[in-house]
C-alpha cells in the first residue's frame, strides 16, 4: 500500500505551505533592508575577489554615561582580518577605526550607497586606518592590494552603520 | 478563494515554470557577462527562502542576514558553475545552510554557552506566534507545526518557501525523496495533514 507522504502534493498540501509561509513572513519576516544590503554588496563587479566573513561582533558603551555607542565588527579572510570599530558620534555622524591583521599599508576603500561617493584611506604600516563623519547608512569595506601583488583584494558583506 | 487561485496556478505551471526559468535564464546571462545588477529581481524573489534556511538552522537574525549575503557574493564568484536556471535555487538553498552551519560551528567555539542556549530556543517565536495570528486557520494551523519534531519544522519552514518550479531540485537538496512524477508530499507534511485532518478547527 502506498503511504501518504509518497504521494504527490495537491492543493491542499499547496495551500497548507503557502499559510505556512504567510506565517513565517509574519511571525519572522527578514530584516526590511536584507534585499537592499544583499544588491548593494553584489553590484561591486568585481568576481576575483576574496570575501571576508564577518566573525564577530560586539556591542559596548551603552551605559549610562556613555555619549557614543560603539560597536567593533571583526571580518575574517584567508588572506587577511578586518576589524573595525564603529562609533556614533554625538552630531549623529560616524567614525569608524579599523586595522588590517596581519599589517600592511594597504589601501582602504569604504563604499557607501549612491550617491555618496567611496572614501579611500591608506592605512598606517602597524595596519591601522580610520574614516570619520560618514553618514548612517549600507557600507561595505574593499581592502585594496598592492599593483605589482597577485593576491585579490579583500571584501567584507555590506554591513549597516 | 486560495484554492481557486491555486487551481489556476496548478494548470498553468508549465508554461508559468518554463517562462521563469527563461528569465532566470536571461538574469544569470546578464550577470555573467558583468551586470550584477541583473541579479536584483531574483535576489528579492528568493531572499526570503534563503533567510528561512539560515534561520532554521538555528542563527540570530544579525547572523542569518549575514549568511544570505554571504551566499550572494559566493554566487557572484561562481556563476559559471551554474548550469541551468533551475539550478539555482538548490545551488543557493546549498550554500546558504552550508554558511549557516559554518557560523554556528564559529560561534559555538568562541561562546560554548551562547551556543548552547540558542540550541535550547525550541524555534523563532514559538510562545507569542500564535497571539500574533489573528487568523483562526493559521492558529490552528501554527499549533500542529509545533507540536512536530523539530526537524520536520525545519524542512516544512523551508520548503513553504520554495517557489513550485523549483519543488523536486529544493527537496532533493533537503534529503527529501522525490517520486518518479514529480515532488511527493514527504512524511512531515504527510504528518501535518493528518494531524489537521483531526482538528475540528481547520475545515479543509
Amino acid at each position: 500500500m502506498t503511504s501518504p507522504a509518497d504521494l504527490p502534493l495537491d492543493g491542499t498540501d499547496r495551500v497548507i505551505l503557502d499559510r505556512l509561509a504567510g506565517i513565517y513572513a509574519r511571525l519572522d519576516p527578514p530584516p526590511a533592508d536584507l534585499d537592499e544590503r544583499v544588491t548593494f554588496a553584489i553590484a561591486l563587479e568585481d568576481a576575483d575577489a576574496e570575501v571576508a566573513r564577518l566573525s564577530r561582533q560586539l556591542m559596548a558603551g551603552s551605559g549610562a554615561r556613555s555619549t557614543e555607542r560603539t560597536r567593533t565588527i571583526t571580518f575574517d579572510a584567508d588572506s587577511r582580518a578586518v576589524m573595525i570599530t564603529v562609533a556614533v558620534r554625538a552630531d549623529g555622524l560616524v567614525r569608524i577605526d579599523g586595522w588590517l591583521a596581519p599589517a600592511a599599508a594597504l589601501r582602504v576603500e569604504l563604499r557607501l550607497l549612491e550617491p555618496a561617493p567611496p572614501r579611500i584611506v591608506l592605512a598606517d604600516p602597524s595596519g591601522r586606518f580610520a574614516f570619520d563623519g560618514v553618514p548612517h547608512g549600507i557600507a561595505q569595506l574593499l581592502v585594496h592590494q598592492p599593483a605589482d601583488e597577485a593576491a585579490p583584494r579583500v571584501i567584507t558583506p555590506a554591513f549597516s552603520l | 478563494m486560495i484554492a481557486v487561485a491555486l487551481g489556476s496556478g496548478e494548470a498553468g505551471t508549465g508554461s508559468a515554470a518554463t517562462d521563469r526559468a527563461a528569465r532566470v535564464g536571461a538574469c544569470l546571462e546578464r550577470a555573467r557577462s558583468g551586470e550584477t545588477a541583473a541579479l536584483g529581481e531574483i535576489v528579492r524573489e528568493l531572499n526570503p527562502l534563503l533567510w528561512h534556511v539560515a534561520r532554521s538552522e538555528g542563527l540570530a537574525a544579525e547572523e542569518s542576514a549575514d549568511v544570505v549575503q554571504t551566499t550572494w557574493l559566493e554566487l557572484v564568484r561562481r556563476l559559471h558553475e551554474i548550469r541551468s536556471p533551475r539550478a539555482l535555487t538548490s545551488w543557493l538553498v546549498t550554500t546558504t545552510r552550508r554558511e549557516a552551519w559554518r557560523v554556528r560551528e564559529l560561534s559555538r567555539r568562541q561562546d560554548p554557552d551562547g551556543a548552547a542556549r540558542l540550541a535550547a530556543v525550541p524555534d523563532p517565536a514559538p510562545g507569542p506566534g500564535e497571539q500574533l495570528l489573528a487568523d483562526e486557520e493559521d492558529q490552528v494551523l501554527w499549533r500542529h507545526v509545533q507540536r512536530l519534531p523539530e526537524r520536520c519544522r525545519k524542512l516544512l519552514r523551508v520548503v513553504a518557501h520554495v517557489s513550485r518550479p523549483d519543488y523536486a531540485a529544493v527537496a532533493q537538496a533537503l534529503g527529501m525523496p522525490v517520486g518518479s512524477i514529480g515532488p511527493t508530499r514527504g512524511r512531515c507534511l504527510a504528518k501535518l495533514r493528518e494531524m489537521l485532518r483531526a482538528d475540528p478547527g481547520w475545515s479543509r
